[in-house]
């Protein structure tokens, strides 16, 4: 059996967007997150921040000529810690016998 | 089990989990506009070659070529669309493709073009560019279907 480990931060839903969107790129724009989660700029900052304190997501903030630009990516420890997540899940549903819903 | 959600929550959270990852492997993919502009740039440069005239090809060249390296530049660094695909997701197999796709592309390209230059055929960058083009064209979206099915096999809770 796959190591598995049930994340409460991660779980609330609008994290556990953002972390997956994070868990399918190598990096994304701030902009990109706000625009695929449907959050508005200061609840993804909220989020983003939550996450980065706990070690999850790494914000990188530069210029692209005069104008800024944030993006995030998922560190290490974040995408372990999401795949374990997963693991924890889907351990959740095969041990209940029940299936996923095909997307 | 304390604090963790019942099955039904843990199927709802996976379920939204492999939509989120589909919405962004969808965004990241290669727009549909891409091959046919890449073609067209590749006709010019060939149309200019075949034209023989210095300032057509003074002109045409280095505007096709700042375009196709400026567009697939932006494609392979995510700057068009504000993300990188991970390469967790894209895989060998996914590399396999993209280089196994190129390779035929420019072979079938330059094979054409010095075999109708051989053979003495009017025009043979034109008609070789032509033929990579319509390759491009038709080829593109074909090899998005099979990454975008490479990567939702890799994703969080894929078939792996």
């Amino acid at each position: 059996m796959s190591p598995s480990r049930f994340d409460e931060l991660i779980h609330a839903p609008t994290r556990l967007a953002i972390v997956s969107l994070l868990a399918a790129v190598e990096w994304a724009d701030f902009k990109f997150i706000r625009d695929e989660v449907h959050l508005s700029d200061s609840a993804l900052s909220k989020q983003l921040t939550t996450l980065e304190e706990a070690g999850y997501v790494e914000i990188r903030k530069s210029f692209v000529g005069k104008r800024p630009r944030t993006s995030a990516r998922l560190s290490q420890t974040g995408r372990a810690a999401f795949d374990l997540h997963v693991a924890a899940l889907q351990e959740i549903v095969a041990r209940s016998g029940a299936t996923i819903r095909p997307s | 089990m304390n604090g963790h959600p019942q099955p039904e929550e843990a199927a709802s959270a996976l379920a939204a989990i492999r939509r989120q990852q589909e919405q962004v492997i969808d965004a990241v993919l290669v727009p549909a506009w891409y091959w046919p502009a890449v073609g067209a740039a590749m006709v010019a440069i060939g149309a200019a070659v075949d034209s023989h005239r210095t300032v057509v090809l003074a002109v045409v060249i280095p505007v096709a070529v700042v375009a196709l390296v400026a567009m697939t530049g932006a494609m392979i660094f995510g700057a068009y669309r504000g993300a990188q695909v991970g390469s967790q997701l894209l895989s060998e197999r996914g590399a396999v493709y993209i280089v196994g796709f190129v390779w035929l592309v420019v072979g079938l390209t330059l094979g054409c073009a010095f075999g109708l230059r051989a053979a003495g055929t009017p025009w043979p960058a034109t008609i070789a560019t032509a033929l990579g083009g319509v390759a491009l064209a038709s080829g593109g979206p074909w090899l998005m279907r099979r990454l975008r099915a490479i990567m939702l096999r890799n994703r969080a809770g894929g078939t792996r």
